[in-house]
């Protein structure tokens, strides 16, 4: 095992770019992109890999939901995915989509997962195999979960105003000014209907690039305690809730709080700041 | 409306199936590398910035002919997103020796009929910047032509 992996609290929860590369072949396994450029899977992929995008597969845009448990079944069906099958998520942006596709498939209690360190990004600049042509496996008879557990994962606004009023943990891993309020979007980002700026009062801010090396890996389990047990002061058993603007960054933030360091109790808001932002008589905070 | 090479490509993709789209949208995305300068050429105006819209550097490249007929070429940043790429072909394609008029006035109204309703989204906005960019370089020419005839 990777050294690295070793020290977090889920060691197995990563592979890195080696092992896959040496268990592409694997039947055991099925390798999933999910990126932000929506086309980046039609240029080229990991061999073997299949596409999961995050809008089409994922939500139920006329709910702003995420799908039933039918319809992740279905998902998996179509990708020859079984209960069984651990699956390995990548994609673009450090994995921000990735993490979010592995939070989704933990709503379903589809545990046999993991994330490659570094995702595409770390895969391509190593010079590994990518192909533009697409697998097709043998349809599966995944059954259909009992049901979504949002509970573990998940929090909705009623529960983060709740939290706020407890005056229980909150990160905000948006950027630096998205956090104080200067601006509604991130930088090289269009603006998602958001009508105020500023954060859940309480909230702490941990830019989830913090947590990423250069190369798009994670830190080390000592520097990312560091900034979350460190500075940020959260205790292994303390409740928490991460956000960002819609749920992806805290997904990789959620990621890291869970699986690298051990935090029992995480959850992402995944309406996050597009719907705090906006919703009426919710107190905000300003300012850094 | 459209200018008549504009036009034919819009109306290739208007049709198309969604597998069938996608491949074509990965040949212009392809096909955007082969839209930079060419070595030899001089332009008449360039302008290569990284705006805060767009995810990595673009450099417009403007060269007028036959009076105003207007030739781009286009370089993008490795981190361009794909459906940037393509357009950046599309609209080479579509829009290299027309007049500056001609392009001032294509609306983007067409950028929907070519990517389809899959693949628009809030966080794709950037398939209407580099269409914005050209635009604003045919501008910067005519205004800098402008003070030099004044």
């Amino acid at each position: 095992m990777n050294p690295k992996f070793s020290a977090y609290a889920t060691p197995d929860i990563l592979v890195d770019t080696d092992w896959l590369a040496a268990h592409l072949d694997s039947p055991d396994i099925r390798i999933v992109e999910s990126n932000e450029d929506l086309l980046l899977y039609d240029v080229n992929h990991i061999p073997g890999a299949v596409h999961i995008d995050w809008r089409r597969d994922l939500n139920d845009q006329t709910t702003r939901d995420y799908v039933g448990p039918e319809a992740f079944a279905d998902l998996c069906r179509r990708h020859g995915i079984t209960p069984d099958t651990t699956v390995i998520f990548y994609g673009d942006k450090s994995n921000w989509w990735a993490c979010y596709a592995f939070w989704v498939f933990q709503l379903f209690g589809h545990t046999r997962a993991k994330i490659l360190d570094g995702g595409r990004d770390k895969w391509e600049e190593e010079g590994k195999p990518l192909t533009r042509a697409v697998t097709s496996f043998k349809a599966s008879d995944y059954p259909v979960p009992a049901k979504r557990d949002d509970a573990s994962h998940r929090a909705y606004f009623q529960q983060t105003l709740a939290h706020y009023e407890a005056g229980k943990k909150l990160v905000d891993v948006r950027s630096p000014k998205e956090y104080s309020g200067e601006v509604t979007h991130m930088p090289e980002y269009p603006q998602e209907g958001v009508l105020r700026g500023g954060h859940i009062p309480g909230a702490k801010s941990a830019p989830w690039a913090r947590a990423a090396n250069p190369d798009k890996t994670f830190k080390t389990r000592e520097e990312l305690e560091a900034i979350y047990a460190g500075e940020l002061g959260l205790k292994t058993d303390d409740d928490i809730i991460a956000y960002c603007r819609i749920g992806e960054r805290s997904s990789h933030t959620w990621f890291v709080l869970k699986y690298l360091l051990g935090y029992s109790q995480v959850r992402n808001y995944d309406g996050s700041w597009t719907e705090w932002g906006n919703m009426v008589r919710t107190p905000i905070e300003k300012g850094a | 409306m459209y200018p008549v090479a504009l036009s034919e490509i819009i109306e290739l993709f208007e049709f198309l199936p969604e597998v069938e789209r996608r491949e074509n949208l990965i040949n212009y995305s392809d096909a955007a590398a082969s839209c930079g300068r060419k070595e030899g050429e001089t332009y008449d105006l360039e302008d290569v910035r990284k705006d805060e819209e767009c995810t990595d550097t673009v450099g417009v490249y403007v060269r007028i002919e036959d009076g105003d007929r207007v030739h781009f070429a286009i370089e993008l940043g490795p981190k361009v997103q794909t459906l940037t790429k393509a357009m950046t072909a599309i609209l080479c394609r579509g829009l290299n020796g027309c007049t500056a008029a001609e392009i001032m006035a294509v609306p983007a109204d067409f950028v929907p009929r070519i990517i389809g309703a899959e693949l628009v989204r809030l966080r794709s906005q950037t398939v209407y910047y580099v269409l914005g960019r050209m635009k604003t370089a045919v501008k910067m020419f005519q205004d800098r032509r402008r003070a030099q005839q004044a």
